[in-house]
């Protein structure tokens, strides 16, 4: 007789149940807690997993639990709750189940923790400490600077960025203004280099208040940015004028410190209208190159991870 | 489109042939894979040897960064992630998928280099099985295969050379170039700080002169723009503001160059009459 | 008294040495059986020198293989020593600079002997059934051998590998919705860092070849059990003619032959 390897043929369907409901809840709070929490991906996942494993049982013919709404039953006889009567469990069928299940577990004990530290610790502790740039006299009214620095201290040159700044003066109000543009294409990363004269020979080298290496090197007459590698070229306020880039440069937040000033978080911005100190400067979270902050194109964007 | 049943015939029938008539795949067969491996194995020492072999050295012996070879560098300077004076290059087999990403170079369409074209490609090649499933195996019987591989080919071939020989412009680079420009284009003294100028300030990462630069579709090449007799003064006027005398013009103002550069460069502009 | 033997020629005590070490491995696991299987199947008598491509891109792994296995032994994966463990192995270690220069134009010609294998397979149908499988085993294959040179070209941390490595990682940025993620798994974090390296190294070395080498088992696997083909262009290739229509022998070569049982399963 036809009979499957646990040994029994269901005398009738499995009945309506709720369990579809609660895996859909389940996913749908993995989906909404990746943009809020990870708390909440966790509890979707926990709810999705418990239900998933209900709903399966019942579709297999053997439910755990029996549905809550389930059809009518027939008449159950003396013995009474269960839905399907039991010749099937066998010792077989149940060491089949349990075999398979605990080879699941080991399974998931096995490749979830070593999964977890491959995927999960990038996108914790992202945020970066402030960096000392050196006192204000570095950095002349009007005037554009290359400052390399390291964004991480103690970590060695891995972590040297360059980033390209200007005093603008003083906005109403008294507090002064930067410019301070990162020098990665927001097309692709690519190191941009200034439309101007670098004048290397005039470079100076200072320790930072961290003692870090900081350099500052003036590049007079400046027009704008370009990108050697596809062509991107931005202007002076990193506005994309030509190429590739999707968006204007990324720039720098920033503090005066006893007179020193002090680089913060890095962010993104679709464009900027004005120039100098009057600028109005479209911030968005930091996104990487190549990533639309506005425009059609951000629906392929929707969700960043914590910079 | 052939059925299943007759796949399913046409290799039985081909495991008879091999039965009856194939032959020991040891030695006859292996000798040939042997052969051919031990000129991969050859290949591939001769290379190394010539990379090494023919890249100068540093004078306590090392092998030098900037002398490099036939075949290349041995390795280029320590990583510098703050560097503003680089330009990155991927290893030759990915130089199509490069060439690709400049010629998508409107904001628009960039996911289409990067992931789009690829993607599809991907696709394309794992799928190959399921959309040709007819027994015939005959090249003169398959035009559409045929076709189709000599165009892939060709395209492949095509970006991966323009991604290989795809100029770039950097400013310590440049400036070496200038007594080479005065010879090539008989430039008169006047003209050098011009030269200078032109070589750092950018001009070179979209327009090319004389072979150097970026080349990008739209940056006219300048090699000789001083014959077209335009004048110093339309140069000084248009490198001020190039969207006011060429409505649409991407090119940024040069106007921080200040009058006195600004007239050195349209003096070296002017004095470009095209090379020998 | 013994019964006489007749004597035992030279050639015969050297057979026996050669053949009871054999015979002791067969009895206990089959190998000996399983190399003589491969090394005396049976191919089509004319298998062509294109078809060898394949087995040298076999021997290129091999080699990328052997020599990454020992550069690993001098290599330092981290942003402060790399660049020096590269420099060192290049100018100070004995043959330093054969095994790294063959390592790197190993990876040159590996990928380009991919390429020509992959197109002489497409050019004689050999994708077709009962094939497919190994097509798209061999499409991986590929994908996994460019993502292994993408990898590797990091790890000499010098400008070009360091750079190209940004301009690849945001490249994978750009694709929709996971594409942020999926940089910040590339790059251990926001940024290129020491996590990178790490990372690449890992990938580089252990499971990108962990999956190549599984996959060329199974394609290996697929090739001795579904056979060689012939060149299409042969007058004797196996299988000819394509075209049952086409088939002079008709009837009595059709009926030599049953068609497959379904799944397999016996009756």
């Amino acid at each position: 007789m036809d009979q499957d390897p646990i040994g029994h043929k269901p005398e009738h369907p499995p009945g309506q149940s709720v369990w579809p409901i609660g895996f859909a809840i389940g996913i749908a709070c993995v989906l909404v807690g990746l943009v809020i929490s990870w708390w909440v991906v966790a509890i979707g996942g926990a709810i999705a997993l418990v239900f998933g494993a209900l709903w399966l049982s019942d579709l297999s013919g053997h439910p755990i639990l029996p549905a809550a709404s389930a059809e009518p039953e027939p008449a159950p006889g003396p013995s009474g709750a269960r839905h399907e009567a039991p010749p099937e469990t066998s010792r077989t069928g149940f060491l089949a189940f349990a075999t398979l299940g605990l080879g699941g577990l080991i399974g998931a004990l096995i490749t979830i923790p070593p999964l977890f530290l491959a995927m999960i610790p990038p996108f914790l502790k992202q945020s970066k400490k402030p960096v000392d740039l050196g006192p204000l006299s570095l950095y002349p009214l009007n005037e554009w600077r290359i400052v390399t620095f390291r964004l991480v201290a103690g970590e060695g040159p891995v972590w040297n960025r360059t980033a390209y700044i200007r005093y603008n003066g003083p906005v109403k109000g008294g507090v002064p203004s930067f410019t301070i543009i990162s020098n990665r294409c927001a097309h692709l990363g690519c190191p941009v280099q200034p439309l101007g004269l670098v004048q290397q020979s005039q470079s100076k080298d200072i320790s930072s208040v961290t003692h870090e290496p900081v350099k500052v090197t003036p590049v007079i007459a400046v027009s704008g940015f370009s990108c050697p590698c596809h062509g991107g070229a931005y202007d002076t306020e990193g506005n994309r004028t030509a190429g590739p880039p999707v968006r204007a440069l990324d720039r720098f937040q920033f503090s005066i410190v006893k007179g020193r000033l002090v680089l913060g978080k890095m962010y993104s911005v679709a464009h900027v209208d004005g120039t100098g100190a009057e600028a109005e400067i479209h911030t968005h979270k930091l996104f990487g190159p190549g990533q639309h902050v506005d425009g059609w194109e951000q629906i392929f964007y929707p969700f960043t991870p914590p910079s | 489109m052939s059925s299943l049943e007759e796949r399913r015939r046409l290799f039985a029938r081909y495991k008879q042939d091999v039965k009856t008539r194939g032959k020991s795949f040891f030695p006859g067969a292996m000798f040939h894979d042997t052969v051919m491996s031990l000129v991969v194995v050859v290949i591939i020492i001769v290379l190394a040897i010539v990379w090494y072999e023919t890249t100068g050295d540093t004078p306590n012996g090392d092998k030098s960064v900037s002398d490099a070879g036939l075949l290349g560098k041995v390795y280029d300077d320590k990583a510098d992630p703050g560097t503003f004076s680089f330009v990155p290059r991927p290893d030759w087999y990915f130089y199509f998928l490069f060439y690709l990403l400049r010629i998508f170079k409107w904001p628009d369409s960039v996911i289409l280099g990067t992931v789009g074209i690829p993607t599809v490609c991907i696709i394309l090649l794992l799928a190959v099985p399921f959309f040709d499933t007819r027994t015939e195996r005959r090249l003169s019987r398959r035009p559409v295969a045929v076709v189709a591989s000599i165009l892939v080919v060709i395209s492949m071939g095509v970006l991966t050379w323009k991604g290989a020989t795809a100029t770039e412009s950097l400013a310590s680079e440049n400036i070496k170039k200038v007594p080479e420009w005065v010879k090539k284009n008989n430039l008169p003294p006047e003209a050098i700080p011009g030269a200078k100028l032109f070589a750092q300030v950018g001009c070179l990462n979209c327009h090319s002169y004389l072979g150097t630069g970026g080349g990008y579709a739209g940056a006219p090449d300048l090699s000789s723009i001083g014959s077209k007799g335009l004048g110093v003064k339309f140069q000084i006027d248009h490198l001020k503001c190039p969207s006011c005398v060429n409505p649409g013009s991407p090119m940024p103002s040069f106007s921080a160059l200040g009058d006195k550069r600004l007239r050195q460069l349209a003096i070296f502009l002017e004095a470009s009459k095209g090379g020998k | 008294m013994a019964a006489t033997r007749p004597p035992v020629s030279g050639r015969q005590k050297v057979e026996a040495v050669v053949l009871y070490p054999l015979d002791w491995l067969e009895e206990r696991s089959g190998l000996v059986g399983a190399v003589k299987y491969f090394l005396f199947r049976k191919v089509p008598g004319d298998v062509n020198w294109f078809q060898t491509l394949g087995s040298a891109t076999l021997t290129a792994f091999i080699v990328q293989a052997i020599t990454g296995v020992v550069l690993a032994m001098y290599y330092k994966p981290d942003p402060n020593s790399a660049y020096e463990s590269i420099r060192h192995i290049t100018n100070d270690v004995t043959l330093g600079w054969l095994v790294r220069g063959m390592h790197r134009w190993g990876a040159s010609l590996f990928i380009i002997l991919m390429f020509f294998h992959m197109a002489r397979v497409f050019l004689f149908g050999a994708y077709k059934y009962p094939r497919e499988l190994n097509w798209i085993i061999g499409v991986l294959l590929l994908i996994l051998g460019m993502l292994e040179g993408f990898t590797g070209y990091l790890l000499p941390w010098d400008q070009t590998a360091y750079w190209a490595t940004v301009v690849g990682i945001n490249l994978n940025g750009t694709g929709p919705i996971v594409g942020p993620f999926l940089s910040y798994i590339l790059r251990g974090g926001s940024e290129i860092g020491p996590d990178t390296l790490a990372r690449y190294y890992s990938i580089h070395m252990l499971i990108i070849p962990g999956a190549i080498i599984g996959l060329i088992v199974l394609h290996l696997y697929l090739v001795i059990r579904l056979g060689v083909t012939s060149p299409p262009w042969s007058k004797s290739a196996a299988g000819a003619p394509w075209i049952e229509e086409e088939d002079e022998e008709g009837p009595a070569r059709k009926g030599l032959v049953q068609p497959a049982p379904r799944g397999g399963a016996a009756k």
